[in-house]
């Protein structure tokens, strides 16, 4: 008998609800965890007085007990609502273009459409046609592909045949022509990485349809108090943990994944393992090569790894309003052009960053101590420039840039600096020590169409391997978290089939 | 094929994108190639851990030596002035670590100074003190921590606050500052019992004399009677007498913590804010019975009972005593927690503690969920009674 049935590799978001749905299925689990703390992306620290949010700044598709999304849904199976206490944001966001746009959107359609309307009266039928779509797209696509319509054919859904696969921009230009309202009803392009000329319109729809249906939330005490609870979950249901304790060499034989070496040489043997790891840190470090197909490589290899992130950690010592701060989401832009807003993202400098400044008291007052705030900012950047810098030049590139965005802040809202009591960077190179992924990569590859489920099957070669988090589909708390749920269906049927000798 | 599989095909621009993929699988990279290139690049910045050997040993005085460090086979990495190193030692065949402020500047990153001051029965800075020989090596962390000048938001004038060894981290600092002739004020109040206990004298006023932007006053307590110095404390007079612009200014303290409490409060009575208060945890264990939290009607040496589940499964019942912190206890029992700060900041040390009841200093940062599950941070986990405790 080997020592366990499944080895999960990485306590991530996938890691933690694949692990979970095993052990809730009576599988013999064992979750490994480099770590001496449950979560990867989804944790917190504390600096002073303050316990900073790494990761999650609106998660979707949760919703509310009479309009559940299907996060909710998923992570019903493990107790989480009862758990943790999820909080409604009322906004999607403010979106600043300092001296041209200031609009914030409500979380709903009608909100969202009569804000943009009264901002833009004359291209209304526009603006309410396009949201039209998104819906319509939205649901067309969720009949075929989440519903599973057995009828399903182009005739019967044109919408989605037409839109899923199109870039957004050129899905908005049928509609309006206004750098400015495609900016506003845009700017969620961050949250996957890929500008509006590139994001496929179903990422897109569904991105919209999610927070606007749903609402986005926030968790209160941070994405922390989910992985813990998740880990607990997996505890209670016989399910073993080990912290401080990665995974060295993912053991293969014949083709079969027959167990896993730790970082400290114990040899664990399983019947199948789940990869919380990158796709790429998997096969090449972990498996190594002579057990991978050529094919898996040239898959690999089709992909580029997506961005990382220059991220502010910033603790205040006054409350939000007193700098200006209305809104727990905020979009700061220095030109209306995704495509600008992606350029930047490849060079050091940040004076023409689109940023994210999230402040969670707004919608949990506890986020901070009374009197204080919490907040984020987020400057999407690739590692390339970052890596070749000297450790010197490295330190002080981390500053410099900090500085830059604190001053794009400032003009916004006037005072921040005055009022900074803590302060901690990351860069991309902070993201790769911490995540171990190639680049810092947040979102694992590139969201690009061409990466997508539909193109490269998340499928792996390796018999009893499964990949689980944001490298073997789409990135960000969603899709990660229930990525384990897919991860365990499978080893669940691979397990069936050496139970019934295949 | 299924209905599914069908309308894929059928998604306008579908062929396009799968041959854009196939162009991109067959002209993209080979990530085989970068086997080991993260692993190599984190390392260079912030290694896991440091084989470093013992390559001087300076003696500062009568109770306190400098050692100095280098590292064969690799680079020693930069780091920020004011950090520290976790130093792991196997004493009595006892596993522990102690963090200690690296005291030279990293504008060389040929050696790392650290200067290690007698704790009276310091059961680590002795044996650092009186066995360890030039040749010995340790294991020790990478680069760590917070006290830092940070260039976001201290602005440029600089007040430090130091008390006995608490001297190391800004002796980092201003080594650096002024080797590098930063546009920075900096006014170092060093605070002593008497001048023999002072370390660093000569150099400090050396450097005073070739920088005018720095200044230095030494504050001697319990002063011998040819003692050149300042008598006293460092208090809100000497404060408000030396720096003019107190609002404007970001202060520095390291120290023993009963010279940690009295400077903050002087601080605060002069309205600094907070925010302009940076301290270095630098505190002993024995210092939490002065804090206005611990509970007054319990015994330091109250035996308690630890009952501890490895990883493995098994249980291990170790004898203890209230005054000890729960991370030492494990350690004299064998058993390996991971440890930096050893002063309840880091969470490295972070154990779930299923039953029982321990006092946390205020200065332990536990994350809020953590609380709510019974994690604590053990190096300044005080055990007020029997506990069990889970080793995942």
């Amino acid at each position: 008998m080997t020592d366990f049935d499944v080895v999960v590799i990485g306590a991530g978001n996938g890691g933690l609800t694949a692990a979970a749905s095993l052990a809730k299925a009576g599988i013999r689990t064992l979750l490994l965890e480099r770590h001496n703390i449950p979560g990867g992306c989804a944790t917190s620290f504390c600096r002073g007085r303050f316990e900073f949010e790494v990761a999650l700044h609106q998660l979707s598709g949760y919703g509310q007990a009479d309009n559940p999304g299907p996060l909710r849904g998923f992570l019903s199976q493990f107790g989480i609502p009862d758990r943790c206490e999820f909080v409604d944001m009322e906004n999607l966001y403010r979106l600043i273009l300092p001296g041209q746009l200031d609009i914030t959107l409500p979380a709903n359609r009608e909100g969202t459409t009569q804000a943009l309307v009264a901002r833009f009266p004359e291209d209304k039928d526009g603006i309410v046609g396009f949201i039209d779509l998104i819906y319509r797209t939205f649901f067309e696509y969720a009949a075929v592909f989440y519903q599973r319509d057995p009828e399903a054919s182009a005739e019967k859904y044109p919408l989605m045949t037409q839109y899923t696969l199109q870039p957004t921009e050129q899905v908005m230009n049928e509609y309006f022509q206004n750098p400015l309202i495609k900016a506003a009803l845009g700017i969620y392009w961050g949250y996957s990485g890929v500008p509006l000329s590139q994001l496929p319109f179903i990422d897109y729809a569904t991105l919209y349809f999610s927070y606007l249906h749903w609402k986005p939330a926030y968790i209160r005490n941070g994405s922390q108090a989910m992985s813990n609870a998740l880990l607990e979950y997996i505890l209670a249901n016989s399910g073993q943990a080990r912290f401080n304790c990665g995974a060295k060499r993912i053991l293969v034989e014949d083709g079969r994944v027959i167990g896993v070496e730790t970082e400290h040489g114990d040899m664990i043997t399983a019947k199948a393992v789940v990869s919380n790891a990158s796709s790429i840190d998997t096969y090449v470090e972990l498996i190594g090569e002579e057990h991978v197909p050529e094919e898996q490589f040239k898959i690999l290899g089709g992909q580029t790894v997506g961005p990382s992130s220059l991220t502010l950690f910033v603790g205040l010592d006054c409350e939000p309003h007193e700098v200006g701060i209305t809104d727990t989401t905020n979009f700061i832009i220095s030109d209306p052009d995704t495509d600008k807003q992606f350029a930047s993202m490849s060079r050091l400098d940040v004076s023409d960053d689109y940023m994210l400044v999230s402040c969670y008291n707004l919608d949990d007052p506890q986020a901070s101590p009374p009197g204080t705030s919490q907040v984020c900012i987020v400057d999407l950047k690739y590692s390339g420039p970052w890596l070749t810098l000297s450790p010197q030049e490295y330190l002080q590139a981390k500053f410099k840039a900090a500085d830059g965005v604190l001053n794009r802040v400032e003009q916004v809202f006037p005072g921040f600096r005055d009022h900074i009591e803590e302060i901690e960077v990351a860069t991309p190179l902070t993201h790769m020590r911490y995540l171990n992924t190639p680049g810092g990569a947040i979102y694992g590859f590139d969201q690009y169409a061409k990466n997508s489920n539909f193109f490269v099957s998340p499928t792996s070669p390796v018999k009893g391997l499964a990949l689980a988090g944001a490298w073997s589909g789409p990135g960000g708390f969603q899709p990660s978290l229930m990525s384990g749920g897919s991860a365990a269906r499978a080893i669940k049927r691979y397990l069936q089939q050496l139970g019934e000798g295949k | 094929m299924s209905a599914r599989q069908d309308i894929r095909h059928a998604l306008k621009g579908y062929q396009d994108i799968k041959r854009e993929m196939e162009i991109c699988q067959k002209y993209g990279q080979d990530y085989r190639n970068q086997k080991g290139l993260k692993a190599t690049i984190i390392d260079r910045l912030h290694p896991r851990q440091l084989e470093l050997t013992v390559s001087e040993i300076i003696t500062e005085n009568d109770n306190t030596k400098t050692l100095r460090l280098t590292a064969s086979g690799r680079a020693l990495p930069a780091f920020l002035p004011g950090q520290y190193l976790s130093v792991s030692v196997q004493i009595d065949g006892v596993r522990t670590s102690r963090p200690y402020s690296i005291s030279s500047s990293p504008t060389q990153t040929a050696y790392y100074d650290l200067t290690v001051g007698r704790v009276k029965d310091g059961f680590v800075s002795n044996y650092l003190l009186d066995e360890v020989k030039v040749g010995d090596t340790f294991t020790t962390s990478g680069p760590l921590g917070n006290f830092y000048y940070n260039p976001l938001f201290h602005g440029r004038k600089l007040v430090f606050l130091a008390g006995g060894t608490g001297i190391t981290p800004f002796m980092s600092m201003i080594r650096t500052f002024t080797d590098q002739n930063l546009d920075l004020d900096i006014l170092l109040l060093y605070g002593c019992r008497s001048v023999k206990d002072a370390l660093f004298l000569p150099e400090l006023a050396q450097r005073v004399e070739r920088h005018p932007n720095f200044r230095f006053e030494l504050v001697l307590s319990e002063p011998d009677s040819n003692d050149q110095g300042r008598r006293g404390l460092i208090d809100a007079n000497l404060i408000k007498e030396l720096v003019d612009d107190i609002a404007g200014t970001t202060f520095y303290i390291c120290g023993p913590s009963a010279m940690q409490k009295f400077c903050t409060s002087q601080l605060e009575s002069l309205g600094v804010k907070r925010r302009a208060i940076r301290r270095e945890a630098f505190t002993a264990p024995g210092d939490v019975f002065d804090d206005p939290a611990w509970p007054q009607d319990v015994s330091a040496d109250q035996p308690v009972t630890l009952y501890v589940q490895h990883p493995s499964g098994e249980t291990v019942t170790i004898k203890t005593r209230v005054g000890e912190p729960v991370l030492t206890t494990l350690e004299k029992a064998g058993l390996i927690v991971p440890s930096a700060c050893r002063t309840g900041e880091c969470s490295m040390c972070r154990v779930k503690m299923t039953a029982g009841e321990v006092f946390q200093p205020s200065s332990a940062l536990v994350r809020q969920s953590d609380r709510l599950l019974g994690y604590i941070h053990t190096c300044r986990a005080y055990p007020l009674s029997d506990l069990t405790l889970v080793i995942q």
